[in-house]
């Protein structure tokens, strides 16, 4: 089960675009940190996900357990909300 | 036996367009035909309906006649007459569409205005960003209509806006390949197998790798294709881009708002339009970006975990080491036709797909448009072009014009 969900965007990243469009059709709430109004946080992005892109999309479940996925990756994504 | 079912409609009827789904759906041949352009079918129709032209009309060839049938009636009719045989009945259905466009690009989504305002039953497929590379790129300056230029990302939204105002769907999904069983063409999906009619291949392109050690290995820590995307992790930091054309020039401009120093590697000599190179020459003069040519990238060298130098080899074939913290590359762009081998799809030397001067590929009902067909001029506007020609000549041939 899906205890929360943070994604990490900037505001010209179409990637980033894609993975909110896809969460919003499935009903799927998240957090926003765009990280060109939060240039601070980009560190935390960067050690979550050891990438230096967005969309970093952190998946938080009701165990606490976390999946971290990297760009807009369907493969991922699709399993890690369902 | 089978032949003799003539179906009398329109092409604006929507449950004439039902059932001529429903009868393609299960291979049953018929007849169209469309009383918009024959006054005697029309007059017959009106004869069978008591003065009234409704339609669909479909004569059965036993002489019987249904009226706008649903398609359970049209289902219990054609196994009474033995047209639609048991095992076939009791199969699923597989959902057919009139047009199926494999991309959500400019040139697909151009289209997809086109095909739905005239109700033709429209779906897209789209794996990576609605928008294609448009929507990665920052600023569009040659795009027509916006004499300010206009954000990748927000001519993106509004095409895919106007698509959808006209019923177009777009599913989030991929076709892993395309076959071609006469009239109909089955697509297999992410989201299972369907038909179409019509498929048009608007799959544009992706920016090429360079191929070097390094590059593969830093991917994302250090590496990359999108500027709109990783640019502002490099704010105050240096960078290398790869590449010296128009997509080259334009994202170095972009990435000056961030990094600090921007070394351009230019494997020949700028390729960018005179705009371009104009616009370039401002942060050439301001000390925000340097332009090597005739420099080829050799390794993107770091310590595991980052980007800390590019090295390269210029004209004499001296090494040079560039140090930076990231390398952008934009060298070129490489056809998505990969899911098309099998296909049968006729492509050119490049992967480029071929087609002729109706925008229709070698296969009859298989369309191409945009920067993944032979010939494209790899432009925005171009593409939107392309694909609202696309859209009338498969409008066309869905007619049987064509």
């Amino acid at each position: 089960m899906v205890k929360n969900i943070t994604i990490f965007t900037t505001n010209t990243c179409a990637y980033c675009q894609m993975v909110k469009t896809y969460l919003k059709a499935k009903g799927v709430g998240y957090e926003e940190i765009n990280l060109d109004e939060n240039p601070h946080r980009r560190s935390e992005a960067h050690s979550l996900s050891g990438a230096l892109t967005v969309p970093v999309t952190v998946v938080t479940r009701t165990d606490d357990s976390q999946e971290v996925i990297v760009g807009y990756n369907l493969s991922k994504l699709v399993p890690a909300i369902s | 036996m089978s032949q003799q079912i003539v179906v009398y409609g329109a092409s604006w009827c929507p449950d004439c367009h039902r059932s001529r789904t429903f009868l393609d759906g299960h291979n049953i041949g018929y007849e169209w035909i469309d009383i918009d352009e024959d006054p005697a079918a029309a007059d017959k129709v009106a004869e069978i309906n008591h003065g009234n032209k409704t339609i669909p009309t479909i004569i059965f060839p036993d002489k019987s006649i249904l009226v706008e049938p649903s398609d359970k009636a049209l289902e219990e009719k054609l196994v009474d007459l033995g047209i639609m045989k048991a095992d076939v009945q009791k199969q699923p259905p597989v959902v057919t569409h009139d047009v199926v466009m494999i991309g959500a690009g400019p040139a697909a989504l151009t289209a997809a205005i086109y095909t739905t305002r005239e109700d033709i039953d429209t779906l897209l497929f789209e794996k990576g960003v609605v928008g294609g590379l448009a929507a990665v790129t920052d600023v569009i300056d040659n795009y027509p209509g916006f004499a300010n230029g206009v954000h990748g990302l927000e001519l993106a939204e509004s095409l895919r806006g106007q698509a959808e105002r006209f019923g177009a769907v777009i599913e989030l999904g991929e076709v892993m390949s395309i076959k071609d069983e006469g009239k109909l063409k089955r697509l297999e999906t992410t989201s299972g197998d369907m038909l179409a009619k019509v498929v048009l291949i608007a799959t544009g392109s992706d920016y090429k790798k360079t191929g070097v050690p390094g590059e593969a290995e830093y991917y994302a820590r250090g590496v990359h294709y999108c500027a709109t995307c990783d640019g502002a992790f490099y704010r105050d930091k240096k960078l290398a881009v790869i590449g010296g054309g128009n997509s080259a020039v334009q994202e170095s401009i972009f990435l000056t708002r961030f990094a600090s120093h921007i070394d351009l590697l230019v494997r020949s000599s700028v390729k960018a339009s005179e705009v371009l190179q104009e616009e370039l020459k401002k942060y050439v003069d301001e000390g925000k970006i340097t332009v090597h040519e005739g420099v080829r990238p050799k390794e993107i060298v770091g310590d595991g975990n980052a980007v800390n130098k590019v090295v390269a080899i210029d004209s004499k074939d001296q090494e040079i080491v560039y140090d930076v913290d990231g390398v952008f590359v934009f060298i070129g762009l490489l056809p998505n036709t990969g899911f098309l081998k099998a296909s049968g799809v006729e492509l050119d030397e490049v992967g480029l797909i071929k087609t002729d001067q109706n925008l229709q590929t070698n296969i009859r009902g298989v369309f191409a448009a945009g920067d993944v067909r032979s010939g494209a001029t790899m432009q925005i506007a171009s593409a939107a072009g392309e694909g609202a020609t696309a859209a009338l000549k498969i409008r066309e041939y869905l007619e049987g014009k064509l």
